[in-house]
């Protein structure tokens, strides 16, 4: 076997073998289920407790009346337990602002008592001025205060419609009315949500982020322990220091890989399920996760960017002497995967803004910026070319980042190979472009 | 030769390390590199090992220049020792003994006798942490040999280590050079290198100040110290004729003579004014030899080596 073979056996056991090793793995994809479905699961959950309502109405056109019937139609779920529960209605006269303060004061002291949960205010000329409703509440339940608007709105439009002199009947005029939803599809006719592009990206990106942080300071951290144990010594007395590098990024590499693969397996088992019916997979997701594209460029730049960013933190490892002053190096490693994570919202709004292009064709941020662009643009491309669009321009960025990953390689081969016999004294700067020209 | 440099040469910024060093290490001997703290013998190693580059001189091993092949032929000790520590000593031992490129089946069978032999055998599924410092470096010193390297460097190979375990290692390594290996190994402690060695070559400052079997160094030198043990003040003796240089120690002085000088003449001065003890004519020792041939100021060596050449 060869040496290369045999350090990166070691190296991807010492890591597969660790328990933080099959806590991530169970751990992230937990955690990263958990980011996509809780909160539109919690989102759409609605109310499963009736929650009462104190209505103050001071309109003196029976609107307070009207909406306590509208909100009487809601139940929860299939039930006959209403949603809403009225608990008073109180009719105030328009002119008098002391007693409608009073009862205010009074309703919100419920609300805290927690004895109310909604007080609608209804001003003086609610038809003629829509300043004149009032929510008070604690609860940020954007479905409820939906509903109470468009109850509102149908009531105060049905007011409005009555009395103005229009001679046509009422519940037509609403119909005629009524509010349209816009479908929005792209050129290739389909349509994926924008959220579901956006936290696809980003959980993508994300997941780059995080295994080659924890895996590439992992590699650093067991250059930096080789180096104070000098253990070092002996290896580069039976291997060379290009051998001990490579074995140790690849053998970490496949450590890595090994963990996405579980993930990919499980994501697969758990769409299989989904494609038989059990599980609703949602169809914006199916179009993206199961892009060619997307899928590829994913291992690609996943692969690639891995093995730059890891050679990076093998060359700080083998500048620094303990744990402590790597730290400080960290920083300026990772923050090239940052702009992918920070201005997703930007990118997806305009994917060729030049800034963007800019960025992604930075080479350090290429695996995360143009992967992003990946996401945004390929499911909705109408037909793939190597050369042009989307494609032609990820393998521009992909050959930017082997390029410079070699570049990286060269550079880091030359320090590691003096810098991880230097103990004590952390090198200056001078001092390592000297070893590099030494070579 | 088996081993020879030629002329090697290694510079740091403000000293030189090694200069313009060229040794002769013949097959199948234990050779002894002594010399101070400092002296260059790590960074000649280094060099050996190809771990560091020489500015200038040549290094070949059996007639050609040092390459990938060396390293599965060598086996290493290096002065700052380390393992993994949160391996066992068999995996230890199996790793290393695979980047040397011994076949595994013949690892397999290897790690038990030696780790016997080391004392360390009840170990073996134990994690190297557990291990104390000593026997850290027993088991250090099996990943060195295992393999059957044809040379085995060894960089300070006993500090750290007790009287005992002194003693196993020698015998060791008295073993290894009847197999027909070839050691090498530095030290600062003279007296080892005395007891061990065929060869020995002194470095002081980066140059080397002497070589030859232990027998030739000596001989060199001639009978020319004497032991007084005595009673008094007996630093007149330094000021008797014939008298080159004077050691003294806690109830005994050594002297060395001029060359022609009778020693029965220091003898019948000392008797006078002394109550002597003992008194023996001797072969000077390596450290006197070693004093005497790079002149180093003797306050310097005894700050650095002088605890444990006594």
């Amino acid at each position: 076997m060869s040496k290369f073979l045999i350090i990166m056996k070691r190296e991807y056991a010492q890591i597969v073998k660790k328990k933080s090793f099959l806590i991530m793995t169970l751990l992230t994809p937990v955690i990263m289920a958990g980011f996509m479905v809780l909160p539109a699961l919690l989102a759409n959950k609605d109310v499963d407790t009736t929650e009462s309502v104190a209505i103050v109405d001071r309109s003196n056109q029976g609107v307070g009346a009207a909406l306590a019937i509208a909100l009487g139609e809601y139940t929860i779920g299939d039930s006959e337990i209403p949603t809403y529960s009225i608990d008073s209605i109180i009719d105030i006269s328009p002119s008098d602002d002391t007693r409608f303060r009073e009862v205010i004061d009074l309703l919100t002291g419920q609300i805290d008592a927690r004895e109310v949960k909604y007080v609608l205010a209804i001003g003086p000329t609610p038809h003629l001025n829509d300043s004149s409703l009032l929510l008070i509440t604690n609860s940020d339940d954007f479905r409820t205060i939906r509903r109470f608007e468009y109850e509102l709105s149908q009531i105060l439009s049905k007011e409005r419609l009555e009395s103005s002199q229009v001679n046509i009947p009422v519940d037509s005029v609403l119909a005629l009315t009524h509010r349209i939803s816009l479908t929005t599809k792209n050129t290739s006719g389909e349509s994926i949500p924008f959220e579901i592009k956006f936290f696809t990206a980003l959980i993508f990106v994300m997941l780059m982020y995080m295994v080659t942080i924890i895996n590439g300071s992992g590699l650093m951290r067991s250059i930096i322990e080789e180096k104070s144990s000098r253990i070092v010594e002996v290896l580069v007395s039976s291997v060379t220091p290009f051998q001990l590098l490579a074995g140790k990024i690849i053998g970490g590499g496949a450590a890595a890989l090994t963990q996405v693969g579980i993930w990919v397996v499980a994501g697969l088992v758990v769409s299989l399920f989904a494609g038989s019916g059990s599980l609703e997979i949602d169809p914006g997701l199916a179009q993206i996760v199961f892009n060619p594209v997307v899928v590829i460029f994913f291992v690609l730049f996943f692969v690639t960017g891995y093995l730059m960013f890891c050679t990076l933190f093998a060359l700080v490892g083998s500048i620094v002497n303990s744990d402590k002053e790597a730290q400080n190096f960290v920083f300026p490693v990772i923050i090239w995967m940052l702009p992918a994570l920070m201005t997703g919202m930007a990118v997806i709004r305009d994917p060729y803004a030049t800034w963007v292009l800019i960025l992604s064709y930075i080479p350090l941020c290429t695996p995360t910026m143009m992967f992003e662009r990946v996401v945004f643009l390929a499911p909705s491309a109408m037909e793939y070319s190597l050369f042009s669009g989307i494609v032609g321009e990820a393998m521009l960025g992909l050959l930017g980042v082997i390029i410079t990953s070699i570049g990286i390689t060269w550079l880091s081969a030359r320090v590691f190979r003096v810098g991880i016999l230097m103990y004590g004294k952390r090198p200056t700067l001078p001092e390592i472009l000297k070893w590099i020209k030494q070579g | 030769m088996y081993l020879k440099l030629d002329k090697i040469t290694k510079r740091y910024e403000n000293k030189t390390a090694v200069d313009g060093l060229s040794l002769d290490i013949p097959r199948g001997v234990i050779y002894g590199m002594i010399g101070p703290n400092g002296a260059g013998k790590t960074t000649t190693i280094r060099m050996i090992m190809n771990i560091i580059v020489p500015d200038s001189g040549t290094i070949l091993f059996d007639g050609r220049e040092v390459d990938g092949s060396f390293r599965d032929r060598v086996g290493y000790l290096p002065e700052e020792r380390g393992l993994y520590k949160k391996m066992t000593l068999r995996e230890v031992i199996t790793y290393l003994a695979d980047l040397k490129g011994y076949p595994s089946k013949k690892t397999a069978a290897a790690i038990d006798p030696w780790l016997e032999r080391m004392n360390l055998a009840e170990y073996v599924d134990q994690k190297v942490e557990e291990l104390s410092k000593g026997m850290a470096q027993k088991l250090q010193f099996v990943t060195t040999v295992l393999h059957e390297p044809d040379i085995i460097i060894l960089d300070e190979i006993f500090s750290g280590l007790d009287p005992i375990n002194i003693e196993l290692i020698k015998n060791v390594l008295l073993d290894l050079k009847r197999e027909g290996r070839t050691i090498l190994f530095s030290t600062h402690v003279m007296e080892q290198a005395e007891k061990l060695c065929d060869h020995i070559c002194m470095i002081s400052q980066g140059q080397k100040v002497l070589d030859g079997t232990i027998g030739d160094v000596k001989a060199q030198f001639g009978r020319n110290t004497v032991q007084i043990g005595f009673e008094g003040d007996g630093k007149f003796i330094r000021d008797l004729p014939g008298v080159r240089e004077m050691t003294e120690f806690n109830n005994y002085v050594e002297v060395r003579l001029e060359d022609g000088t009778k020693p029965d003449s220091i003898l019948k001065a000392a008797v006078d004014k002394l109550t002597i003890s003992r008194f023996e004519v001797m072969e000077p020792s390596l450290y006197d030899i070693f004093i005497d041939t790079a002149k180093i100021d003797l306050a310097d060596l005894h700050a650095e080596v002088g605890g444990d050449h006594v």
